[in-house]
């Protein structure tokens, strides 16, 4: 779901768990995108911090 | 117990007396639902069909999908079995890993995930669109059509036909098996018994054939050979099999079913749709939200208070995934359909260890279905409202559903 949402952030290994793509800070401009896989991840599994 | 016969007759109060095949809460199970959810005994239960639990809220239901060790999945059928089945040459082959339990259980699913991830699905997306297409050349120049029978229904079935390698021209037959076991079968054991065995049967030829024949890039050959890593029995992969048939057809036919029922009635939600390509991710999850096919069981392994509810040892618990995908306590709006709903977290999936191995190839099916339907039959209307006939139970859905167009 979340590599759905947010393509740039999150993708999936060969298992299809999600992985996260992107090291460090988050450029703002994925900002909405992140936190709306975070709304939508259904085992409630992504934190941001701000 | 488990026909309609014994468990027929009116409910007058569904908190303590609910009936998953009265035809009026096949047809339209949430008034029902909400009425449950919103009394002072959320966790309904009932002696129909055998006894069960009913939790309505999301909160609730969520807990008890990840509370695996107390509610089991050593049966996860709405109904109990008959006698029959339990003897015979498949008695041991069940449906992993939805009927596992852990320690097994990790294994069992740990096999058939790569299958499902989404890049391996992926592959999927152009052969779906295909077949989407070449079923509605069949019935556009007519300007009427079943929704149902004569699309939903055969689009999952070739995909899964295609995923496991066995012939796409057996899908009226796989379609009959398969609503044996999990429609017609729930209420008439005879039905469901035969069902499984020609399910059984055929893969069992199948493994035959894949034993003397190894096939490269092909599922039942690489499970056969992965006895390297795993213990993997022949009853195992004849499971997943199963599995993959019966978990893979009628949902997703369901889901694609409900969506263009919804969509017939909603011209604004075609319009926005075509309007704004942008909308699929949101629009696709919120259409599994507010029509969740599926409700699953679980067995109360030891005697537990759980929300105040006495629950039993040996149990019957339904997982009402549609229930609590409507609950106003985690959805605003729960009985509207907002295909750009921020907030979604729906399980529609399930949640905990027993999520669908198979939603991202799910996703891509309803997605897939419905843009092609919308490209090729941008307006369209229900023939008759009151003639669309309605699946309920374990997986709910239209069957018959006329549109014209
Ligand atoms: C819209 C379509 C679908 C829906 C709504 C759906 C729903 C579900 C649900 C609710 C569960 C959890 C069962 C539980 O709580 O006990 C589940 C499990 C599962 N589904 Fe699906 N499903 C869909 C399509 C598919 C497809 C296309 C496949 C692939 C063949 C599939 C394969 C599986 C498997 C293998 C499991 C077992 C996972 C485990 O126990 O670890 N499903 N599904």
């Amino acid at each position: 779901m979340c590599s759905i949402a947010a393509p740039e952030v999150f993708g999936s290994d060969e298992l299809g768990h999600a992985t996260v793509l992107i090291v460090g800070d988050l450029p703002a401009e994925l900002h909405a995108k992140a936190r709306r896989a975070q709304a939508n991840c259904p085992e409630d599994a992504i934190i941001i911090e701000e | 117990m488990t026909t309609l016969e014994e468990n027929a007759g009116p409910v007058n109060d569904p908190t303590t007396d609910f009936n998953i095949f009265d035809p009026e809460f096949v047809r339209d199970p949430y008034p029902t639902m909400s009425e449950i959810r919103e009394s002072a005994c959320p966790i309904a239960h009932s002696d129909r069909w055998g006894g069960s639990w009913l939790p309505t809220r999301y909160q609730d239901v969520v807990a008890i999908a990840q509370e695996h060790e107390i509610f089991t999945s050593r049966d996860i059928v709405v109904v109990p079995r008959s006698g029959l089945g339990v003897e015979g040459p498949y008695a041991g082959v069940a449906a992993p890993p939805i009927s596992s339990d852990p320690p097994d259980h990790h294994w069992h699913r740990r096999l058939v995930l790569p299958v499902f991830a989404p890049q391996a699905v992926a592959k999927y997306e152009q052969t779906t669109r295909d077949f989407c297409n070449q079923l509605i050349d069949k019935f556009i120049a007519n300007g009427t059509a079943d929704a149902g029978t004569d699309y939903a229904q055969q689009i999952p079935v070739r995909v899964i036909a295609t995923l496991l390698g066995v012939p796409l021209e057996m899908a009226d037959e796989f379609t009959s098996w398969v609503r044996g076991v999990l429609e017609v079968g729930l209420t008439d054991p005879k039905v469901r018994f035969e069902s499984r065995l020609k399910i059984l049967n055929f893969f069992q030829t199948q493994l035959e054939d894949r034993k003397k024949n190894p096939r490269e890039d092909d599922l039942i050959t690489d499970l056969l050979n992965s006895g390297d890593k795993y213990p993997v029995t022949d009853q195992y992969v004849l499971g997943v099999c199963n599995l993959m048939l019966v978990a893979g057809i009628d949902t997703t036919w369901s889901a694609i079913g409900s969506s263009l029922w919804h969509l017939a009635g909603h011209p604004e939600h075609r319009a926005q749709l075509r309007a704004n390509p942008d909308l699929w991710p949101t629009a696709v999850e919120e259409l599994l939200r507010a029509y969740s096919p599926v409700t699953m069981a679980r067995i109360v392994d030891r005697d537990t208070e759980f929300q105040g509810c006495p629950m039993k040892a040996g149990d019957r618990i339904l997982m009402a995934y549609p229930a609590a995908n409507r609950d106003p306590r985690q959805f605003e709006q729960p009985d509207e359909v907002i295909l750009d709903r921020e907030h979604n977290r729906h399980v529609a999936f399930g949640s905990g260890i027993h999520r669908c191995a198979g939603s991202n190839l799910a996703r891509l099916e309803l997605r897939v279905a419905l843009q092609v339907w919308l490209e090729r039959i941008p307006e369209f209307s229900l023939v008759d409202p009151a003639g669309v006939t309605w699946a309920g139970g374990q997986v709910h859905g239209p069957r018959v559903c006329r549109v014209r167009f």
